[in-house]
C-alpha cells in the first residue's frame, strides 16, 4: 500500500471512529454512573439522526440558496434534533429507568430491551421503513488534496466537531460542579446521595448528555452517508458498545480510544479479503495455544506451595493444561480435590474453549477466503473482538483491573 | 482431639490496610467462641476468610487438621463449614422449607438426569431430605410450622428470618457453625430466646464460632471470648475477664472518643 | 422483588387457587389434544393449526429460555443461535443439499448435542462475567452464528437457504401433515413440560434459583456456582436445539432470516410476560404473544363481521380500522411496550411461580402480629445504637 492510500485510509477511520466515539459516550456514561447497559441508546441516535434529517427536509434547503443560509438550515436542524433527542432521552430515563432503580440488574436491562424495540417500532410507523436521505445541498461536497490523496472536506468537518464535543465534555466532567457531582455518584451512588447530591438530577444530566452527543453522532452518520433508516442504530449501537468495551466501560477517554481502534480496524480491513484475515486468527491461535501449553503452566507452578512441590505434581500441572478437556470432567467428577487444581483445571479449559473459539474462526474464514470484508464480515470481527476482549481482559484497554462487586 | 477450626497466623491486607493480622485461635469441639471488637475491627474479614470469599495472603485454615485455605465457599461449605451474614441473605422468593433444602445443598446427590426422570432413588432422597429439613425447622418451635414452611421467606419476621438463616446453616451438617451478629436488630426478649436456642445446639454437641456485639448475648452464650482491634487479637479467655480487660475496655472507648471528636 | 411474597391477592386470584392444579393441568392437556379435532369437524380453518404449531415452537423456546433466565437469573440474548443450530443440524443432515439422509431419532439427539455444546462454548468462558455482559456477549454470539450460517455458501447455501428437508418418519409414522406436526410438537412440549419441572423440583432446580436469589448467599450454601450456570446453559440450549430440529422438519426449508436477533427478544418478551421462572407462565406467556396477532386480525376481519355484518366498522375512523386488520404491522411495538409495563408494573409476570405453585391456605394471624411486633423492634433497636 503506498502512503497515499494509507493516510486515505487513516482520514476515514478517525472519521468513522469519531462518530462511533459519540455514541459510545453515552453508553460509557451512563454505565459509569449506574451500571447499566442502554440498550435503547443505539435507537435514541437513530432518532436524532431521522429527526435532523426530518428537520431539514422541512427547511426546504436547496442548492438555490446562498452557502450562509444552507449553514443556518444545518444549525437549525441540529439544535433542534439535539434539543427533541435530549428530550427523548430525559423521558425514558424518567418513565422507564427511574422506577426500577435499585431492582435486580436484570430488570432494567428487561426494560431498555423494551424501551429499544418500542423506539425501533414506533419509528417505522411515524417515518416509514424507508431509508431518510438528508438534502444533499447541506453535505459539503469539496474535496481537498492532501499528501497525494482527495480527502472529503466533510471528514475534516466531522473529525472537528467531534473533538470540540469531546473537549466540552471533559470540560464539564473535570471542571464544573455537575461534572463533580457525576463523577462522585459514579464513584458510590449511595454515599453521593448522603453527601446531599442530587442523584436523581445528576443521572437525568447524565441521559441527557449521553442523548445529545448521540444526535450530534446521528447527524454526522447522516450526512456522511447520505441516509439514515429506523434499523440503523442496531449496528451502530452494538459496535459504539463494542468500542466502550474494549476501551474499558465507564471510561471517557477509554470509550474515545476504543472507538478509534475499532474504527481504524475496520477501514484499513476494507479492501483486505477473508483469506488474509484467516492468518490473523491463526496467528492468534498460535499465541493462544503457546500461552496455554508453555506459558500458562509456568506462571501456575509458582502458585504451588513449597510443601508440596513435587515433580509428579508439577508433571499433573503440566498435563492437565494440555489435555483440559478431559482433565476438567475428570477434576468436576471427583468429589475433593486440591483447590490448585480445580482452579488450574477451569482455567485450563477456558483457555482451551478461547482456542477453539479462534481455531472455528479460522476455519470460517479459510472456507470463504476469497470473499471481501463486506460490512457482514466486519460485523463479525467487531463481535469477535468484543467477546475475546470481554473473556480474556473484562475491564477493557484503559479500565482499571476491578473485582465484581461482592 | 484435633481442634474442629484452627487459624495459623492468618493475614490479609486490602491495598495498605491489614485488615486481619497475624491471627491465630482455636475452636475446640463442642465450645462456643464469641468474637468482639469495635466496627473495622475484621471480625467480618475473618470469617470471610474462613468460608473462602478470601483467599488469605498468608497463614493457614484447618478444619479439623485439614487445610481449607484456597478452596472455593462452596467447597468449604461441603467441608463443614457453614455461616451466617450480618446483613440478611435469605433466597426471599423461594419458600421457608426450600431455603432450608438449599443448605443442604451439599448434603444431597441428585443429578440432573435422575431430577429429569424422578428415579426411584431421587424421590426417596427428596423426601428424606423434607423430613430432614423439616426436623431442622422444628428447632424453632412455633416459628415455622405447618403452612409457613410453604410461604415465600420474604413473607416472614425479621426476627423469623434471622432464625431461617440459621436453619439454613444448620441443614448443611456443619463441623462448626459461623454466627455473624445472629441477633442483630432484635429485641432483648428474642435475642435471649435465640441465645438460649444457640446453647441448646450446643449442647447438642454443635461447635459455633459467632460475631455479636449485644454483650448480654456474648457473657450469657459463650464459653470462650476473644476481642479484636485493628485486624489484631488484643485479648482471649473467659468471658468476664475478657470482657473487664482494660484493653478491652480501651479499644472500644478509645473508638467512641474518636468518634466524637 | 421481595415484595410480591407478602401481596394480598385478589378476590378472583383466591377464588382460582382454590380449584386444585391438576384440573387446570388436565383441562389443558385436553384441550390441546382435542384441537386440532375441530379443524377434522371443519369448524376450524387449517391456519389455526399452523399458528398452533407456530405458537408450541415458541413455547418449546420459551421454556428453554426461562431456564437460564428464568430460574438462573442470566440474561441471554442470542437464544435464537442454538435454536438455528439445531436447525441447521437437522436440515443438512436430512436434505438433498449435502446428501445426506439420517432418519429422526439420531437427528434429534444430534441436534440437541450441537446446540447444547455451543451453549457450554459461549457459557464456560462467559458465565463468570458479570451478568449484563453475558446479555451482550450471546447477543454478539447469536449474530456471529447468524452470519456464519448466511455467509459459509459452500455449506449452508447462503440467504437461498436449504430446501426440501425429509419428512420425518417416526418407527414407521411420517409425519407429513400440519396435524401431525402439530401433535408431535405437542408430544415434545409435554415430555420437555414434564422434564423441568421436575428439574426445578429438584436439588439442581433449587441450586439455580438460589444462584439467582442471590449468588454469595448459594455458594456458602454449597453450590458450585460455574458449574450450575453452565448446566442451567447447556440445558437451555439442549432445549432451543430439539425445536430448531422440529422446527426445521416442519418447515422443510429453513434460511438465516428465520433466526434473527428480533427472534431472541420475542422470546424474551414471552418468558418476562408470562413471569420470570414460571413453567406455566412461559407456556402461557409464548401462547399469549404468538398468536394475539393472528387473534386479533382474524377477530377484526373475519369472526366480527359475521356477527355484526360485514361493514360493522365502517363508521371507525380509517386509522382504527387498518390498526385492527392490519395488525401484524403493530406485533413488535405490542411486545416492547409490553416488556415495558410488565416489568415496571409486575414484575413477577402473568403467573408468578409463587402463585402457581403457593397451597392454598389461611391467612396465619400471627404473622401480622409478628410483623408487627418486629416494625416496632427495629426501630427500638436503633435507639438502643445510638444511645
Amino acid at each position: 500500500m503506498s502512503f497515499e492510500q494509507v493516510f486515505s485510509l487513516t482520514v476515514s477511520g478517525v472519521t468513522v471512529g469519531m462518530i462511533y466515539a459519540l455514541i459510545a459516550l453515552g453508553y460509557t456514561m451512563v454505565y459509569g454512573v449506574l451500571e447499566f447497559i442502554n440498550f435503547a441508546h443505539g435507537e435514541v441516535f437513530t432518532f436524532g439522526g431521522i429527526m435532523a434529517a426530518v428537520v431539514l427536509g422541512w427547511t426546504g434547503v436547496s442548492d438555490a440558496m446562498p452557502i450562509w443560509l444552507r449553514v443556518v438550515c444545518l444549525g437549525g436542524a441540529l439544535v433542534a434534533a439535539v434539543l427533541a433527542t435530549v428530550g427523548l432521552g430525559l423521558a425514558i430515563e424518567r418513565l422507564a429507568y427511574r422506577p426500577l432503580r435499585g431492582r435486580s440488574r436484570i430488570i432494567p436491562l428487561l426494560a431498555a430491551i423494551g424501551v429499544s424495540i418500542t423506539l425501533q417500532q414506533l419509528m417505522i410507523l411515524v417515518f416509514g421503513p424507508d431509508s431518510i436521505i438528508v438534502p444533499p445541498s447541506v453535505v459539503p461536497a469539496q474535496f481537498v488534496t492532501l499528501f497525494g490523496s482527495r480527502i472529503r472536506v466533510l471528514a475534516f468537518i466531522i473529525i472537528g466537531i467531534s473533538l470540540l464535543l469531546m473537549l466540552g465534555l471533559t470540560y464539564i466532567v473535570r471542571s464544573t460542579r455537575i461534572g463533580k457531582a457525576m463523577r462522585a455518584t459514579s464513584q458510590d451512588i449511595e454515599a453521593a446521595q448522603m453527601m446531599g447530591i442530587e442523584t436523581n438530577h445528576v443521572i437525568a444530566f447524565t441521559f441527557a448528555v449521553g442523548s445529545g452527543l448521540a444526535a450530534v453522532g446521528g447527524l454526522l452518520v447522516t450526512m456522511y452517508y447520505g441516509s439514515i433508516r429506523f434499523d440503523s442504530g442496531y449496528i451502530y449501537g452494538l459496535k459504539a458498545f463494542t468500542a466502550a468495551v474494549l476501551g474499558g466501560i465507564g471510561n471517557i477517554p477509554g470509550a474515545v480510544v476504543g472507538s478509534l481502534i475499532l474504527g481504524l480496524a475496520e477501514t484499513y480491513g476494507v479492501g483486505l479479503n477473508l483469506g488474509l484475515l484467516m492468518w490473523f486468527f491463526v496467528a492468534g491461535l498460535a499465541a493462544g495455544l503457546y500461552f496455554q501449553l508453555v506459558r500458562a503452566p509456568k506462571r501456575r507452578l509458582k502458585h504451588i506451595r513449597e510443601e508440596d512441590r513435587t515433580p509428579a505434581y508439577e508433571r499433573e500441572i503440566m498435563r492437565l493444561y494440555r489435555l483440559a478437556p478431559v482433565y476438567a470432567v475428570r477434576v468436576a467428577l471427583a468429589k475433593r480435590t486440591d483447590a490448585l487444581m480445580a482452579v488450574s483445571a477451569r482455567h485450563a479449559l477456558q483457555l482451551t474453549l478461547g482456542n477453539v473459539f479462534l481455531a472455528v474462526m479460522a476455519i470460517v474464514f479459510f472456507l470463504n477466503g476469497h470473499a471481501q470484508i463486506d460490512p457482514q464480515w466486519q460485523n463479525v470481527i467487531a463481535f469477535a473482538v468484543m467477546m475475546i476482549i470481554l473473556l480474556f481482559r473484562p475491564s477493557g484497554l484503559l479500565g482499571e483491573h476491578s473485582q465484581e462487586k461482592v | 482431639m484435633a481442634p474442629v477450626l484452627e487459624l495459623v497466623g492468618l493475614t490479609k491486607a486490602f491495598g495498605g490496610l491489614t485488615a486481619v493480622n497475624d491471627m491465630s485461635l482455636t475452636v475446640e469441639p463442642g465450645e462456643i467462641v464469641s468474637i468482639i471488637g469495635p466496627n473495622g475491627s475484621g471480625k467480618t474479614t475473618l470469617f470471610n476468610l474462613v468460608s473462602g470469599i478470601y483467599e488469605p495472603d498468608s497463614g493457614d485454615i484447618l478444619l479439623e487438621g485439614e487445610s481449607i485455605a484456597g478452596l472455593r465457599p462452596d467447597q468449604i461449605q461441603a467441608k463443614g463449614i457453614s455461616r451466617t451474614f450480618q446483613m440478611l441473605r435469605l433466597f426471599s422468593n423461594m419458600t421457608v422449607l426450600e431455603n432450608v433444602l438449599v443448605g443442604m445443598h451439599s448434603r444431597t446427590k441428585t443429578r440432573l438426569l435422575g431430577a429429569m426422570f424422578r428415579l426411584p432413588w431421587v424421590t426417596r432422597e427428596e423426601k428424606e431430605a423434607v423430613a430432614r429439613a423439616q426436623e431442622i425447622l422444628a428447632f424453632f418451635p412455633g416459628r415455622f410450622s405447618g403452612p409457613r414452611q410453604s410461604q415465600p421467606a420474604a413473607s416472614l419476621s425479621y426476627a423469623n428470618r434471622r432464625r431461617l438463616e440459621i436453619a439454613r446453616a444448620l441443614a448443611g451438617e456443619p463441623r462448626i457453625l459461623l454466627l455473624d451478629e445472629p441477633v442483630a436488630g432484635m429485641n432483648p426478649a428474642e435475642s435471649l430466646e435465640v441465645m438460649q436456642q444457640i446453647r441448646e445446639l450446643r449442647d447438642r454437641g454443635q461447635t459455633i464460632l459467632m460475631i455479636e456485639h449485644d454483650m448480654k448475648v456474648v457473657l450469657g452464650a459463650s464459653d470462650r471470648l476473644i476481642a479484636m482491634d485493628h485486624g489484631v487479637k488484643i485479648a482471649e479467655g473467659d468471658p468476664q475477664d475478657v470482657a473487664n480487660d482494660p484493653r478491652v475496655v480501651e479499644a472500644y472507648l478509645g473508638q467512641r472518643d474518636a468518634a466524637a471528636s | 422483588m421481595a415484595k410480591s411474597g407478602g401481596k394480598k391477592r385478589g378476590p378472583i386470584a383466591t377464588a382460582l387457587g382454590r380449584v386444585p392444579r391438576w384440573v387446570y393441568l388436565t383441562a389443558a392437556l385436553v384441550l390441546a389434544v382435542l384441537f386440532p379435532l375441530l379443524h377434522s369437524a371443519g369448524l376450524m380453518d387449517m391456519l389455526w393449526i399452523r399458528v398452533a404449531i407456530r405458537s408450541l415452537t415458541f413455547v418449546l423456546l420459551a421454556l428453554g429460555l426461562n431456564v437460564v433466565m428464568g430460574e438462573t437469573g442470566l440474561l441471554n440474548l442470542g437464544y435464537v443461535a442454538f435454536f438455528a443450530i439445531g436447525a441447521y443440524t437437522t436440515a443438512l443432515l436430512s436434505s438433498p443439499s449435502l446428501g445426506f439422509h439420517w432418519s429422526f431419532w439420531p437427528l434429534l439427539v444430534l441436534s440437541m448435542v450441537f446446540a447444547m455444546l455451543a451453549g457450554l462454548l459461549v457459557g464456560l468462558p462467559t458465565l463468570r462475567l458479570r451478568g449484563d455482559y453475558l446479555a451482550i456477549v450471546t447477543l454478539a454470539f447469536g449474530e456471529i452464528v447468524r452470519t456464519v450460517f448466511l455467509n459459509v455458501t459452500s455449506i449452508t447455501n447462503g440467504a437461498a437457504g436449504i430446501p426440501a428437508i425429509y419428512t420425518p418418519n417416526i418407527f414407521g409414522w411420517v409425519v407429513t401433515e400440519p396435524p401431525q406436526f402439530y401433535y408431535l410438537i405437542l408430544f415434545f412440549v409435554v415430555v420437555v413440560v414434564i422434564a423441568l419441572t421436575n428439574v426445578k423440583n429438584s436439588r439442581v432446580g433449587r441450586a439455580w434459583n438460589a444462584l439467582r436469589e442471590d449468588e454469595i448467599a448459594a455458594i456458602h450454601s454449597g453450590i458450585d456456582a460455574t458449574r450450575a450456570k453452565i448446566l442451567a446453559m447447556v440445558i437451555s440450549a439442549g432445549v432451543a436445539g430439539l425445536a430448531g430440529c422440529l422446527f426445521a422438519y416442519y418447515q422443510s426449508f429453513i434460511n438465516p432470516t428465520y433466526f434473527l436477533f428480533m427472534q431472541s427478544v420475542i422470546v424474551v418478551c414471552m418468558v418476562v410476560l408470562g413471569g420470570m421462572g414460571s413453567i406455566p407462565g412461559a407456556v402461557i406467556g409464548a401462547i399469549v404473544l404468538d398468536s394475539l396477532p393472528d387473534v386479533i386480525r382474524a377477530t377484526f376481519s373475519d369472526w366480527l363481521p359475521r356477527v355484526f355484518g360485514p361493514t360493522f366498522m365502517a363508521s371507525w375512523p380509517a386509522w382504527l380500522q387498518s390498526f385492527f386488520t392490519d395488525f401484524e404491522k403493530y406485533r413488535l411495538l405490542l411486545f416492547g411496550i409490553v416488556v415495558v409495563l410488565v416489568v415496571i408494573f409486575r414484575p413477577e409476570g402473568l403467573l408468578p411461580d409463587t402463585l402457581w405453585r403457593s397451597e392454598t391456605h389461611e391467612e396465619d394471624p400471627r404473622e401480622q402480629e409478628y410483623t408487627r411486633q418486629t416494625l416496632f423492634d427495629i426501630d427500638e433497636g436503633n435507639q438502643d445504637l445510638e444511645a
